[in-house]
C-alpha cells in the first residue's frame, strides 16, 4: 500500500505544478508578443515592443524587423535609419541593402538612388534588376536589349522585355497631326486620338452653325447670320485646340498606364526581394 | 439558433476586415464622430473680389449670369467645374483667347451625351470630373485620374 | 499521513492555479485601468497582450468587448464592430451575447450604417430571451431612427409606453418643423415659384416665375404666329429649362432647409443632451 501511495505521489509531483507565473515583462515574452503583432500587421505596436526588447538584448533579427515594420507603414526615413543600424557581419546585412535600394526606388529621387546604387550594384548581380527597372521608370540609356535583359531570370525576361519595348516605342499620337486633321475636317483630329464621340459632335456642331450662318445670309437675316458665323468660328477653333489637347491627354494616358503597369509588376515581384520567413 | 447562423456570416465578414490593421499605424486619442449629416448639394459662392484687370469686366458679368440665369434654371452641367466656372478658371489661368477656345471645346464635350462613364472620373453623386489643367496645353500639368475613381475634393 | 499528504498536495495545486490566474487577472485589471483613464490605444495593446498569453480563453469575451469599446471611443467604428463581433462569438452566456450585440448596434448607429443597426436590434427584439430588455432595445431603435433622419418614426418609438418623453417631444417638433419636399416640388409643377415661396426662398421664386412667364409667352406667341421652329427652339431653351430648373430648385430648397433643421437638432443632441447617447 505504501509503495502504491509513494508511486502515485511521485507521479503527481512530476506534474507541472510549478505556478504558471507569466511575467509579461520578461524579454522573451515581450518578443513573442511583438512577433505576433508583427504578423498581425499591427506594426506600430510591434515596433514599440521590439524596442523594449532591444533595451535589454541585442538582436539583429529584431532590428531588421523594426526596419521592415517602418517600411510597411511607409515611414521611409525611420526605416532607412533602422536599416543603417544593421552591422556588416549580420546575416541580414544583404537583405538590408536590398530593402534600402527598394526604399530609395519608391522615393523616386534620382540622385539619392543612383548614388546608393552605384556602390552596391557592382557587388552582386541581384541588385542590378531594381537598378535597371529604375531606368525604365525614369530615363534610360538605350543600348543592347539583350544586355539589358541579361540580369533577369527567364520568366522575368518575358515581362521586362514588354516594358522595355514599350519604353522604346511608345504609341504616342502626334499633337501636330491632330491639329491639322481637325483644321481640314472638324472632328477628325479627335477621331484620330480615339475620342470618337467628341469628334462626331465637333463635326456636327461646326456643320450646324455653318449651315445656319449660310441660310441666314441667304435669307438676308444679317444679325443672326453673323452671330451664327461667330459661333461656328468659335466651335471650329475650339475643335482644333481641343484636338491638340486630346492628343496630349492621350499621350499622358499612355505614360500613366506604362508607369502603373511597371509599378504593379514590381509590387507583385516584391521588388525582386525574396519573401521572408517571419510569418510562415 | 441565432448564434450558429450568424457565425458563418461573421467569419466571412471578418476575413475582409483583416485589412483594417492600418487603423493603428498612427497613435490615436479619444474622439467622436459628428452626428450631423453632410450636405451633398454644391452651393454657389459669389465672389466679386477684383484681382486683375480682366476681373473688372468678367466678374460682374459672370456673377450676374449666375444670379439671374444659372441658379434659376437648375443644375444642368454634368461636369464638376461647371461650364461657366470652367470658363472663368481657364481665362484666369491662361488668357481670354485660350480660355474661350477651352470653353468651346468644353461645350462640345458637354453636348456629347454618350460614353461619359467610360471617359471621365466621377465627382460627387451625379457629376463628372473635368478640370482645366488637362486642357491648358502644358503637358506637365496633366494629371491622369483613372476612369472609375471618385474624386471628392480638389487638391 | 496519507490524508495530510493529500491535503498538502491539494493546497499546492490550488496555490499554483491561484498564482497563474493572478498574473492574467492582474494584466486584465491593468488594461481595464488604462481603459478607464481613457488611454484607449494603450489599453488595446494591453488587452491584446493578455489575449496572446491567455491560452485558455478565460478573458476572451471581456477583452474583446473592451477593445471594441476602446475603438468606439476613438471613433474607429469599423474596428469596433469587428471586435464586438468577436466578443459575440466568445460570449459565454445570454447577458454577454446581449452586451456584445447592443454595443455592435450602437457602433453601427454612430457609423451611420443604419440598416445593419436596425437588423441587429430587431433580431434582439424578436428573441424571447431578451424580453425583459425591450425598453433598452427600443431606446436604441429610436436613436437609429434619428440617425436615419426619420424623426417621425423616432417620435413614435420614444412615445410608446412613455419610453422617453423628452426625446419624443424633440423628435415630434423636428418632424413638424420639416418642409414637405413633395409639396414643394409639386406646387412648383403647378405654379412656377410656388415651391420656392413655400420654402421662403422668395428671390428665387420671383425669378423663376418671371422667366417662366416670359418663356411661356414667347413660345405660345411663336406658335400663334405660325413660327413653329422658332417656337420649338424658344420653348426648349427658354421655357423648358426654367420650368424644370424651377421644380429642381424647389425640391432642393426644401431638402436643404430640412437638413439644416436636422443638423441643428443633431448638434444639440451631440453636445447638450444629457441622456444616454450611442
Amino acid at each position: 500500500m505504501m509503495k502504491i501511495k509513494i508511486f502515485v505521489l511521485s507521479v503527481l509531483l512530476t506534474f507541472p505544478i510549478v505556478p504558471q507565473e507569466i511575467d509579461f515583462n520578461l524579454p522573451h515574452n515581450i518578443k513573442l508578443f511583438a512577433d505576433f503583432l508583427f504578423c498581425e500587421k499591427d506594426y506600430l505596436r510591434a515596433i514599440v515592443e521590439y524596442k523594449k526588447y532591444l533595451n535589454t538584448t541585442e538582436n539583429d533579427t529584431v532590428q531588421f524587423k523594426i526596419a521592415l515594420a517602418y517600411s510597411k507603414m511607409n515611414e521611409f526615413n525611420l526605416a532607412f535609419a533602422n536599416l543603417e543600424k544593421i552591422k556588416r557581419a549580420s546575416i541580414f546585412y544583404q537583405d538590408g541593402i536590398s530593402e534600402k535600394l527598394k526604399l530609395l526606388f519608391i522615393q523616386n529621387n534620382d540622385s539619392a538612388f543612383y548614388q546608393f546604387a552605384k556602390n552596391v550594384v557592382s557587388s552582386d548581380i541581384k541588385y542590378q534588376k531594381l537598378y535597371l527597372c529604375y531606368g525604365l521608370l525614369n530615363k534610360i540609356k538605350y543600348g543592347d536589349k539583350n544586355k539589358f535583359l541579361a540580369a533577369f531570370d527567364n520568366e522575368e525576361k518575358i515581362s521586362v522585355e514588354k516594358f522595355y519595348e514599350q519604353k522604346l516605342n511608345p504609341n504616342y499620337k502626334s499633337e501636330v497631326l491632330a491639329g491639322i486633321l481637325s483644321a481640314i475636317i472638324p472632328g477628325s483630329g479627335k477621331i484620330y486620338t480615339e475620342e470618337y464621340g467628341d469628334g462626331i459632335t465637333s463635326f456636327l456642331l461646326t456643320g450646324l452653325f455653318s449651315y445656319l450662318a449660310y441660310t441666314n445670309f441667304d435669307h438676308k437675316h444679317y444679325t443672326r447670320a453673323w452671330i451664327f458665323t461667330a459661333l461656328g468660328a468659335g466651335f471650329y477653333a475650339g475643335n482644333v485646340y481641343g484636338s491638340v489637347a486630346s492628343a496630349q491627354i492621350f499621350n499622358a494616358k499612355v505614360n500613366f498606364e506604362f508607369e502603373n503597369g511597371l509599378k504593379l509588376y514590381l509590387e507583385e515581384k516584391n521588388y525582386f526581394i525574396p519573401e521572408y520567413e517571419f510569418c510562415k | 439558433m441565432i448564434i450558429n447562423n450568424k457565425i458563418i456570416l461573421i467569419f466571412f465578414f471578418l476575413i475582409t476586415q483583416s485589412v483594417l490593421a492600418q487603423t493603428d499605424w498612427v497613435r490615436w486619442e479619444k474622439s467622436s464622430a459628428s452626428y450631423q449629416i453632410k450636405d451633398d448639394y454644391e452651393n454657389r459662392s459669389y465672389d466679386l473680389s477684383i484681382e486683375s484687370i480682366s476681373d473688372i469686366l468678367v466678374k460682374p458679368v459672370i456673377n450676374a449670369y449666375w444670379f439671374f440665369i444659372s441658379d434659376v434654371d437648375g443644375a444642368n452641367c454634368p461636369f464638376h467645374p461647371s461650364c461657366s466656372t470652367f470658363l472663368v478658371q481657364s481665362v484666369k489661368e491662361t488668357n481670354i483667347f485660350q480660355g474661350t477656345l477651352m470653353f468651346f471645346d468644353r461645350f462640345t464635350r458637354d453636348t456629347n451625351v454618350f460614353g461619359r462613364l467610360s471617359h471621365y472620373p466621377r465627382y460627387g453623386k451625379n457629376h463628372f470630373y473635368d478640370p482645366i489643367n488637362l486642357y491648358t496645353l502644358s503637358s506637365d500639368r496633366i494629371k491622369i485620374i483613372p476612369v472609375n475613381t471618385f474624386v471628392n475634393d480638389e487638391n | 499521513m496519507n490524508f495530510v499528504n493529500k491535503i498538502l498536495f491539494l493546497f499546492l495545486i490550488l496555490f499554483a492555479n491561484y498564482f497563474a490566474q493572478t498574473t492574467l487577472q492582474q494584466q486584465f485589471n491593468y488594461a481595464v485601468s488604462l481603459f478607464e483613464q481613457e488611454k484607449y490605444f494603450d489599453a488595446i495593446t494591453e488587452f491584446k497582450r493578455l489575449q496572446f498569453f491567455d491560452k485558455e480563453n478565460q478573458f476572451t469575451f471581456e477583452s474583446n468587448l473592451l477593445i471594441g469599446k476602446s475603438y468606439k471611443s476613438g471613433a474607429k467604428f469599423d474596428d469596433a464592430i469587428k471586435y464586438f463581433t468577436l466578443a459575440e462569438i466568445a460570449s459565454k452566456n445570454d447577458e454577454d451575447f446581449y452586451q456584445a450585440n447592443i454595443f455592435n448596434a450602437r457602433a453601427n448607429i454612430l457609423r451611420k450604417t443604419n440598416n445593419q443597426a436596425e437588423r441587429i436590434l430587431t433580431d434582439l427584439l424578436n428573441d424571447k430571451k431578451f424580453s425583459s430588455k425591450k425598453n433598452e432595445i427600443n431606446y436604441w431603435l429610436g436613436w437609429n431612427a434619428i440617425f436615419s433622419d426619420d424623426w417621425k418614426k423616432a417620435a413614435q418609438i420614444f412615445s410608446e409606453n412613455n419610453l422617453d418623453t423628452a426625446l419624443a417631444n424633440l423628435c415630434k417638433s423636428v418632424d413638424e418643423e420639416f418642409y414637405s419636399v413633395d409639396f414643394a416640388k409639386y406646387s412648383s409643377y403647378l405654379l412656377p415659384g410656388l415651391g420656392q415661396f413655400y420654402t421662403k426662398e422668395y428671390v428665387s421664386g420671383v425669378l423663376s416665375l418671371g422667366w417662366n412667364i416670359l418663356g411661356g409667352y414667347l413660345t405660345i406667341n411663336s406658335f400663334v404666329e405660325d413660327r413653329v421652329l422658332d417656337g420649338i427652339i424658344i420653348g426648349n431653351f427658354l421655357w423648358m429649362r426654367f420650368y424644370s430648373g424651377n421644380t429642381q430648385n424647389a425640391e432642393k430648397f426644401a431638402i436643404q432647409k430640412n437638413l439644416e433643421i436636422s443638423n441643428q437638432t443633431l448638434k444639440y443632441l451631440q453636445n447638450k443632451f444629457a441622456g444616454e447617447k450611442p
